[in-house]
This record gives structure tokens, sequence and C-alpha cells, in this order.
């Protein structure tokens, strides 16, 4: 079972998600912000990370640089999912590490066909 | 013939003589500026309130009744698939809370920018009640311009998304 750990400080957005990926066969791992989001990563090895960028404490692309520092994070998929679409901060986004951008609202079909397809292509 | 001229505020070039006639109404209407400020920050965060509040109870009641059609879409019927778009739909539309949350928190953040820049005029005015001293006054609005345009480039908008139409998914 591939472990997922979303980072988001809306707990609505927590819940949706926590609710869609553990239906589909995912063992799902819940941060409230960056900093949990970092702590928990270091504590229990996710196979995908899902982050949103404004978070309080610490925000998305920092965790993203934070992570890619990390040995056991350097090659696993991180997702930004968030309501920001501008192409200046996705090419931040890009520049700190992140895989791929979601913008939300997000649909739960499309957002599980991408996580398919992006853990398909980490293990192959 | 007549030429239609721009009303100008009378000034005589008396600075604290202006000040002086003109302190009360300023007091008045920093005074009132800052009660409305108030008020639409408390209803701001009332709104918000409001909002976590519906979401949390709307969520467990959405799941418990139409959940398990979101792992249908993979089913051969017809009946499965149109009740997994249609879950999928309202998953979508339920993150409202979550992007008018981000909007509302943003124009809190102005609001108590804007209180915090008002209380600092109307302390001005106060500590000056003989509005001897207009220059002081004078720097005392400068500083709220200064700090208020600050205030502007600090802020980035945070949704991109106009509508609850479900977003781009792009893979680097």
């Amino acid at each position: 079972m591939k472990t997922i750990l979303t980072v988001d400080d809306s707990p609505s957005i927590r819940q949706m998600l926590a609710y869609v990926l553990s239906s589909n066969g995912y063992r799902v791992i819940e941060a409230g912000d960056g900093e949990e989001g970092l702590m928990l990563a270091k504590a229990n090895q996710a196979d995908l990370v899902l982050t949103d960028q404004n978070m309080p404490k610490m925000d998305g692309l920092t965790l993203i640089k934070a992570l890619r520092g990390l040995p056991a994070y350097r090659q696993i998929p991180i997702m930004m999912l968030t309501t920001e679409s501008s192409p200046a901060l996705k090419q931040q986004g890009r520049d700190a590490g992140a895989t791929g951008w979601m913008v939300k609202p997000f649909d739960p079909e499309k957002l599980l066909e991408m996580l398919k397809k992006v853990l398909s292509r980490s293990t192959a | 013939m007549s030429t239609a001229q721009p009303t100008a505020i009378p000034y005589h070039g008396d600075g604290m003589a202006f000040a002086r006639n003109n302190l009360p109404g300023l007091q008045e209407l920093a005074a009132r500026l800052t009660a409305h400020v108030d008020s639409a920050e408390r209803e701001i965060g009332e709104t918000r309130a409001i909002l976590q509040d519906a979401i949390a109870r709307l969520m467990p009641a959405f799941m418990a009744g139409n959940g398990d059609a979101l792992s249908a879409a993979g089913r051969a019927t017809a009946l499965a698939k149109r009740r997994s778009a249609a879950a999928s739909s309202a998953f979508s539309a339920l993150q409202f809370q979550d992007i008018s949350d981000q909007l509302l928190a943003h124009a809190q953040m102005r609001l108590t920018s804007l209180r915090t820049e008002v209380d600092d005029i109307a302390r001005t005015l106060a500590d000056e009640p003989e509005a001897t001293n207009f220059e002081t006054i004078m720097q005392a609005v400068q500083k709220v311009n200064r700090n208020l345009a600050a205030l502007e480039s600090s802020l980035v908008k945070p949704v991109g998304t106009p509508h609850l139409g479900t977003g781009n998914m792009e893979v680097f």
C-alpha cells in the first residue's frame, strides 16, 4: 500500500483528500502546515507528498526545498495542490523541486489519475 | 462665456490655521473609520467561522451519502459512472470553503492594517489638540501612506481561481 503525506492548513481539504485517497487504497498521513509536514515526513517514509502553498509556519515551497534536502525524499514525487496558478509561482515550484502542480478546486477522479501516473513513473 | 472650473479646497497658506479649523472633523472621521473597519473585520471573522462550521457539518453528511460513489468510476454500469461523476462534481464544489476562507483572510489582513493606520492618525490628532504642529500631522499622514503602499506590495493574491470549475493539473 502506497503512503501519501497530505499537507494543508484547511481541515476540510485534508478531510476530503483523506477520504478520496483512503477509499482508493492509499494510506494517508495528514499535516496541517509545512513544519508538521516536514516532521511527519522524517518520521514516516511517504511514497508521495501532496502539499498546499499558503500555510502558516512553513509554506509549500519552503517545505519542498527542505524535503529535497533529505536523502529519503530526493526522488519522491512532491505535488503542489494550491489555489495559486501564476506562472511565476509555478516556476518557483519547479525550481524548488516540485514534480507537478495542481490548481484547486481539484476533481477527485483527475487527482487519482494524476497520482497514479506520477507514482508509476517514480517506481518505474 | 463661462468655463467650468474645478472646485478647489480653500487653503490660504496658513497650515496651522487650516489644521486648527479641520482638526475636529478629522478626529471624528478617524473615529468613524476605526469603528467601521473594526465592524467589518469582526463580520469577516464571523463569516469565516460560519463557513468553517457549515462545511464541517456538510462534509461528513455528504460522504456518508455519496462517498462510495467516488470509487465507482471503474465500474461498468452507466448508473455507477453517473453517480461517480456527480460525486466528483460535488466534491469539487465543496472546496469553496477553503477558497473563500483564503480570500476572507486576505481582506481581514487589509482591514487589520487599515485599523492600525487609522488608529495611528487618531493618536497623532489626539496628541496635537491645538493643532499647533501641522507638520507632525502631515508626517503621520505620509507615514500611513507609505505603510499602506508597503502593505499592497506585501499581500500576494491568495487565490488565482476565479470560479469553482476544477483547476489545471500539470506534471513538470
